[in-house]
């Protein structure tokens, strides 16, 4: 009895391990394709869906990769033809769109003006609640197909950068048109997108990788198919290992890099470094409705006393630039103003000239005896915690006593949106390159009240809404550009934040990959060209 | 032994239920919003509002209490907010990875814990018995999230520098060109990925099992019947397999249902450093991200594990041990 049973278990163990064998025997395409791109990145992508997606690298892997957006950037941030092929604007009322022809979606469906419209409808109807919507078609009104290839869109009202309204690429229509709009972001398209763009969607293990493969037949037009077979995005969410895995070539390319993995990227003989202007915001913001931030002179002598450059040499080493507002310096519309300089002197002069005089411990107090004590809060972030260390000491200097409170970022983000803090380093991601977005948000005192609002340091400045206003309806460039330096200037004056610096995107790649550049636009925007020997 | 069993399995309902009751409440009152991570900051408050709306979180904490409750319980674990998509799909997809992980580790603890407490025993004093002791310790006292950045370091980046052939890959549970391998690749391939991360769990855990097999053995050495085998003239070999060890394992068994919880914490750290593609990677992001739905399935499925891990080892102590009964 014992020994058959012995045996029996060893027949299946055969068994077992033949027909796994069989399983894994090469099929008719089992060649290994050369080309393949391992990218590593932090999170998983969300869904594959313009319409309905939260994440920003996800949306740039969408309008760089997988679909093909109506208008495309330059170089200098100029909006060229992509998807549209030409447009034609009438006055600031209204804009007419002709499509390519020769773009289809992956299914091999031909991509229409009917596609387009549908992705404006379904973005524009409220229960999709979705942020391609408020991030880019709040002025504008309606769509109207025209024919097959044309597509006329009718403005709210005459704003600036139009035709920048216009970056997001359209979702099929025949694909799509039955999900009710609530359910949209579950879509099961969103996991199995079909895209129109240079590379196809082929393969998503959760929480470990996504595959695209070549579309080989993108349009020439458009540049063709791209250069690498397959690109493959790892999830690697801990700093230190993906670091690893890029010295050890478990990956090719690796983005958010460190600044305290630079040196090490640097140093390394077959990893270059590659920094590009960013379009991160750290700033510190003041609770401009609590003291004693009320007062534009303390939060002036704020930003005298921290030296900023200081800490972009020494934290970021050097891979930053130096902020004044929320356009970023690269940006057409940045009026080169100067930033706040490093004084302490002229910050203790203010504080005196504002009633904070030294009290005997080195903390200076009101004239009714209140210390010039605050909280200042922010993330786990090794780099935000430096930060911060720094800005305490060097306030310190000028008899401010900030008292560090580091937070979970859900923790900090609650009491930051609900207005209940004193002081916080955090910072803020343009999600697009239209400029009067981020202001408004900020800065507009319509939403200094309102719960859950971007404007969460309460900012109220009747001259500060004047120019939002106006820089969100200037249609001519120079206009622009000048109430946006008169707008730069007032923040400079008010310093409702101090503006600290915009870092570099930072990415490491090895030298097995050719084709990978960044710039400001994005980490993505080669992603086309790149390949591996 | 039926009727032990049933009323067992009776006594979890209760538990399991208090487990959901408490993963909600904590989960859900945690300070934070799963619209938070939203790259666009500056998203109109009604728009977060409709989806809030849209994740049904616009109703009262006791409804959604409920409703939950009631899904949950007939199978339907919701939708992820994070992964926009069946929260039972990603569970198929990534508990799979934890239970391979958890299970080698499993058997390796056991396996090489016993060894080397039994090494030691039977070289009390000895220097074998002290090396393994200060080595077990050392292994014992170490926080598993840094040795698993230190081995990786050694094994992987610094192996991989040097050019020596036997560099680990530090993360993944497959190479990516694994659907291009052969099955003798594959296999090679899965078993590379899971050297360092069963390292990692099974070091600090290990330790512990020794330390305690080492305990139990000198204890049942010094009783009468071994003293009697050995006076009978058995060779010391056959004392030691049979008599003492088959004895001092006893206690060990029920030493499984107390690593499983630690097995499966342990593993949350693993795999987040390892970047393998399991539950506790779901996990940690998904409490990140305030994912209400995913964070209370798989912290449900965790503890459900362990409860039933609990239950069999307590089970297997009945059958090992004729002794113990269960009226």
């Amino acid at each position: 009895m014992r020994r058959s049973s012995g045996v029996d278990l060893v027949r299946y163990a055969v068994l077992l391990v033949g027909a796994l064998a069989l399983s894994g025997c090469p099929g008719p395409e089992r060649e290994r394709p050369g080309g393949t791109v391992i990218i590593g990145m932090r999170t998983d992508f969300g869904g594959l869906n313009p319409i309905t997606n939260t994440g920003l690298t996800t949306d740039h892997v969408m309008k760089y990769g997988l679909f093909t957006p109506l208008i495309q950037y330059d170089e200098d941030l100029n909006p060229v033809p992509h998807l549209a092929e030409s447009w034609e604007m009438h006055g600031d009322t209204a804009v007419t769109f002709t499509l390519r022809d020769d773009v289809r979606w992956h299914d091999g469906q031909p991509v229409t003006a009917h596609d387009v419209e549908f992705t404006f409808d379904m973005a524009k109807t409220p229960e999709t609640a979705s942020l391609l919507a408020s991030a880019y078609l709040a002025p504008v009104e309606s769509a109207q197909v025209l024919d097959e290839r044309t597509i006329r869109f009718d403005f709210a009202y005459p704003h600036a950068q139009a035709l920048e309204d216009f970056w997001w690429p359209p979702v099929p229509r025949h694909l799509l048109e039955g999900v009710p709009p609530a359910e949209m972001a579950n879509a099961p398209f969103n996991r199995n997108p079909v895209g129109s763009g240079p590379y196809r969607f082929r393969e998503w293990r959760a929480a470990q990788r996504i595959v695209f493969e070549a579309n080989p037949d993108y349009p020439e037009g458009l540049g063709g198919p791209p250069s690498a077979q397959r690109v493959v995005f790892r999830v690697v969410p801990e700093a230190a290992t993906r670091l690893t895995e890029l010295l050890t070539g478990g990956v090719h390319i690796q983005l958010n890099v460190e600044p305290d993995q630079v040196q090490r990227v640097e140093q390394t003989a077959a990893t270059e470094l590659h920094a590009a202007p960013g379009t991160t915001l750290f700033y510190v913001g003041w609770n401009n409705q609590r003291q004693p931030f009320t007062d534009a002179r303390v939060r002036r002598a704020m930003t005298l006393a921290i030296d900023r450059q200081q800490i972009m040499d020494a934290l970021l080493r050097g891979h930053a630039r130096p902020a004044t507002s929320t356009i970023p310096p690269w940006h057409r519309y940045s009026p080169g103003t100067d930033p706040l300089p490093y004084d302490p002197d002229q910050a203790g002069r203010l504080l005196d000239d504002a009633g904070w005089l030294e009290g005997p411990d080195g903390v200076r107090r009101s004239p009714d005896g209140q210390p010039l004590r605050f909280r200042l809060m922010t993330t786990e972030r090794a780099l935000n915690r430096a930060i911060v260390e720094v800005i305490q000491d060097q306030l310190r200097r000028v008899g401010a006593a900030a008292q560090i409170e580091i937070l979970e970022f859900q923790a900090m983000l609650a009491q930051h949106r609900t207005r209940d803090f004193d002081a916080v380093l955090s910072n803020w991601v343009l999600d697009n390159f239209q400029m009067a977005s981020a202001p408004r948000s900020l800065f507009h005192s319509a939403e200094a009240d309102v719960e859950g609002s971007a404007n969460r340091s309460g900012v109220r400045n009747a001259e500060l809404d004047r120019l939002i206003e106006a820089g969100a309806v200037a249609t001519d460039d120079g206009d622009a550009l000048d109430i946006w330096r008169q707008f730069t200037e007032v923040l400079q004056r008010e310093q409702p934040f101090t503006f600290m610096f915009w870092m570099d995107d930072l990415s490491g790649a090895r030298d097995v990959v050719s084709g990978f550049r960044t710039d400001e636009r994005s980490e993505f925007v080669s992603m086309r060209d790149w390949s591996v020997q | 032994m039926g009727i032990y069993i049933a009323r067992r399995l009776l006594g979890a309902v209760p538990l399991v239920l208090g487990i959901a009751t408490i993963i909600f409440f904590v989960v859900n009152l945690a300070p934070g919003d799963p619209t938070a991570l939203f790259f666009q900051q500056g998203v109109p408050p009604e728009i977060l509002e409709q989806i809030r709306r849209n994740f049904g979180l616009d109703q009262p904490l006791h409804i959604r209490y409920w409703r939950w409750m009631i899904a949950f319980f007939t199978g339907d674990f919701g939708y992820s907010f994070a992964h926009a998509r069946p929260v039972i799909d990603i569970i198929r997809e990534t508990l799979p990875p934890t239970l391979v992980l958890a299970g080698s580790t499993l058997v390796l603890i056991f396996v090489s814990g016993v060894v080397v407490g039994v090494l030691q025993a039977v070289r009390q004093h000895r220097p074998v018995d002290r090396v393994l002791s200060v080595v077990s310790l050392f292994f014992y006292s170490m926080p598993s999230f840094w040795l698993g950045l230190m081995l990786m370091l050694l094994f992987s980046l610094k192996a991989h520098e040097w050019g020596l052939p036997f560099a680990l890959p530090p993360t993944g549970m497959t190479s990516v060109d694994y659907e291009f391998m052969t099955f003798g690749e594959r296999v090679v391939d899965r078993l590379r990925h899971l050297i360092l991360p069963v390292a990692t769990l099974s070091l600090v855990m290990a330790a512990g099992i020794a330390r305690y097999t080492r305990g139990q053995m000198l204890e049942v050495i010094r009783q009468d019947y071994i003293r009697t085998a050995r006076a009978k003239g058995l060779p010391e070999g056959r004392v030691v397999m049979k008599h003492a060890l088959r004895n001092s394992l006893l206690p060990v068994i029920t030493l499984l249902g107390l690593y499983l919880p630690l097995l499966f914490s342990g593993s949350v750290f693993v795999e987040v450093i390892f970047s393998w593609p399991g539950m506790g990677r779901v996990i940690v992001d998904g409490i990140f991200q305030r994912d209400y739905p995913l964070v209370m399935a798989t912290s449900f499925i965790f503890a459900l594990v362990v409860v039933i891990g609990s239950l069999v080892a307590d089970i297997l102590y009945a059958v090992a041990d004729p002794r113990i009964r269960y009226d």
